[in-house]
């Protein structure tokens, strides 16, 4: 049985890392759109670039999976 | 690979000099580079005609170009183009005109089209309004003491509406009659009636309040509006059909002479890249040298060609590698044919350096191998290759989705292999249907083991990516490639210590492997300098990035097994089922998109950043534009409009 704040902690990690992500993309997103506008050569750039904070949500699934499952959620 | 490349020079009599220049041309395997300049040596230029010539083929080419965008917009492509050869002067002349003649042609049938265009989305957007307002307008033209008058109110000024009903109500009490009809984008159009007399009083309302008259298409402006409504209500029904012929007549022009207008393209670029090759070589009073780049293995079959096609007094000699630095070579990239596609994806990116490695072979082997670790499952996998396999069918040789199309391929290969190791086909429903258990991981229980194996595929393709840097950098900053290596052997000594303290390896190499560490550290410094241990934690960094492969694999088997869940949750099982197909669609899409773009960022940000070497150019060939121009003999090369 997972506690009440286990559960509520693991979605917060969640939550954060999302909304940081999300924050993150939509200005690279919005700069790369107008960078690849200009120059389309930039695409492969562009894609990295996109993808980068990527990095902060799914480490931050990953503590929200280890925090569940080392939390008595399952194992 | 990247193809060791040859620097040659070309040396004959300066009579030959324009049989060896198109020679070349026409063998298209050379890519010209500047004859460095000596004392009684000068470029090869355009004589003062020929740059009259080089100006007013510039102008032709920007006509023809103008011309081929606009008819062969959505149109094939003549099937019998084909180069034959230079051009001559004569043909060079009748393009001229002929590139003149279509281009005002084309901007007649556009500033057609586009009044066209303009006149249908007037009529359209006042349609409604003249249907509705045509009985009053017949009406009040049967009552000579009666008016009546149209206009438009924008969007920005609907607050003009209250104030112009108020200041007529004013001035003429109820002798007026005020309707009003909302239009497409928030405009309003309003039709007044009121008696004769007040007609100027009126007008002079409208133009207080900055109100238009309904703009009318020309044509019907100077017509009564009872007699222009019904006029321009049928013209609605006439415009589809002039645009038609429009269509018809751009068609028909490029049947005529699309096939002459590609030809003229391919001559006079021909033209203008030898007069831009020319200033590359060099010429003296008697002889002249062309220099260039071409792969090392082509060059005896191009000495022997060259000979047959511009005689044999020509001299062609390879340039000693001393004499050239990496930097100005041009770039080839060859492969086994089953690597090739993956040239794409390196294609994204500038081009490796000259001497430096080619990732294609390893992208060829880890970007299908990371992406049937993320995606992973039978049913999923059997979807791609048959998507792929049609799309491939469907797309044509050489094209940019023929490429993807032969990417994918592997890549359903083995997210069907990971699919049999990880028990999955559209999720769980081997282990629901069949009872059926995964051969080697559960992704949905052993996330832990899911999470070790990505990491661990982490750590094995850093370390080829730091031993890679390290051999690139042997070659010329020793300091470098020691620091590389050791920060290889450092990753690998830090994985073994954590597997040993989780008893995953024996516990007695813990000691040793931290002991090693500690050692290789002051190493590290003095090969990297201080900045080294920063390095070393965006390395283990790095190692850690491939969890994504774990997080990806466990969402995309999630949403795969609440897509099964949803049969038995919902009442109806045929409504359940629609859901389950529907959203393994959906996971199915993301399960592409995704695994791609996380797997090329792999690559490119963890896999290259340890080896890569960008800046490279590519390797351009001076060659015919058109198709089976490199055929072409320069036996006629006498004749050819030369610039």
């Amino acid at each position: 049985m997972i506690s009440m704040w286990v559960a509520l902690g693991a979605a917060a990690v969640l939550a954060i890392s999302a909304l940081a992500t999300a924050w993150a993309q939509s200005k690279i997103g919005t700069a790369g759109a107008a960078a690849l506008a200009e120059k389309p050569e930039l695409a492969g750039t562009i894609v990295i670039l996109v993808a980068i904070p990527e990095t902060m949500v799914i480490l931050g699934f990953i503590v929200a999976v280890l925090l569940i499952l080392r939390g008595g959620g399952g194992g | 690979m990247i193809v060791p490349m040859a620097r040659l020079r070309v040396l004959g009599p300066k009579d030959r000099f324009q049989a060896a220049l198109g020679a070349v041309q026409d063998l298209g395997q050379m890519q010209l580079t500047q004859v460095p300049g000596r004392e009684g040596i000068a470029a090869a230029r355009l004589d003062a005609r020929g740059e009259v010539r080089r100006r007013q083929l510039t102008r032709v080419l920007t006509d023809v170009d103008e011309c081929v965008r606009t008819l062969a917009a959505g149109r094939a492509r003549p099937a019998s183009f084909e180069m034959h050869g230079a051009a001559t002067p004569q043909q060079l002349a009748r393009w001229t005109r002929l590139a003149a003649k279509t281009r005002r042609e084309v901007k007649q049938l556009e500033a057609r089209e586009t009044a066209l265009d303009e006149e249908r989305a007037l009529l359209k957007r006042y349609r409604e309004f003249l249907v509705a307002v045509l009985p009053d307008v017949r009406r009040v033209s049967g009552v000579p003491q009666l008016t009546s008058h149209a206009v438009v109110v924008p969007a920005a000024s609907r607050g003009v509406l209250d104030g112009l009903g108020a200041a007529l109500r004013a001035q003429l009490g109820d002798e007026f009659s005020m309707a009003v009809h909302e239009l497409p984008g928030g405009d309003a159009a309003i039709f007044l009636v009121l008696p004769a007399r007040f007609s100027a009083q009126l007008e002079a309302q409208l133009h207080a309040a900055r109100v238009p008259e309904i703009p009318l298409p020309e044509g019907y402006r100077d017509l009564p509006l009872e007699d222009a409504i019904p006029k321009m209500l049928l013209r609605i029904g006439e415009i589809p059909q002039e645009l038609t012929a429009c269509a018809d007549q751009r068609a028909t022009m490029w049947r005529a002479r699309g096939e002459e207008l590609l030809h003229a393209r391919a001559a006079i670029q021909d033209w203008l890249d030898a007069a831009t090759a020319r200033e590359r070589t060099a010429i003296t009073s008697h002889a002249f040298a062309i220099e260039g780049w071409l792969p090392a293995r082509s060059v005896p079959s191009f000495q022997q060609k060259l000979a047959a096609a511009a005689g044999p007094t020509l001299v062609v000699e390879t340039i000693a590698r001393e004499a050239w630095g990496k930097e100005d070579v041009p770039v080839v990239l060859a492969n086994p044919r089953l690597f090739r596609p993956f040239e794409f994806l390196i294609a994204l990116l500038p081009l490796p350096k000259y001497g430096s490695i080619d990732p294609t072979p390893f992208v060829a082997v880890f970007f299908p191998l990371i992406f049937g670790m993320m995606l992973g499952d039978v049913g999923y996998g059997a979807l791609l290759a048959g998507l792929a396999l049609l799309l491939h069918h469907r797309a044509k040789a050489g094209s940019a989705l023929r490429t993807a199309c032969e990417i994918a391929l592997p890549c359903a290969l083995f997210t069907v292999i990971f699919g049999v190791l990880y028990g999955e086909c559209f999720g769980d429903l081997p282990q629901r249907l069949f009872g059926l258990h995964p051969l080697v991981l559960n992704r949905e229980k052993a996330v832990f083991a899911a999470l070790a194996a990505a990491i661990g595929v982490g750590v094995v393709q850093v370390v080829l990516g730091l031993v890679l840097g390290a051999i690139s950098a042997g070659r010329h900053a020793p300091k470098e490639a020691l620091g590389r290596g050791l920060s290889a052997a450092m990753v690998l000594l830090v994985t073994a210590a954590l597997l040993a303290a989780f008893k995953v390896l024996p516990a007695k190499l813990f000691t040793p492997s931290v002991i090693a560490l500690l050692c290789a550290f002051p190493v590290l410094i003095f090969a990297e300098g201080v900045i080294a241990p920063v390095e070393l934690l965006a390395t283990l960094g790095n190692v850690l990035s491939y969890a994504r492969i774990m997080a990806l694999g466990t969402a995309s088997v999630m949403l795969a097994i609440v897509a099964n869940q949803m049969v038995g949750a919902v009442g109806s099982t045929v409504v359940g089922l629609l859901f389950a197909l529907l959203f393994h669609l959906v996971n199915f899409a993301i399960g592409l998109f995704s695994p791609a773009i996380h797997t090329l960022r792999l690559h490119y940000v963890e896999f290259f950043g340890k080896f890569y070497q960008p800046g490279g150019r590519r390797f351009e060939p001076f060659a015919h534009r058109g198709a089976a121009s490199s055929k072409a003999s320069s036996a006629d090369s006498s004749a050819r409009s030369s610039p």
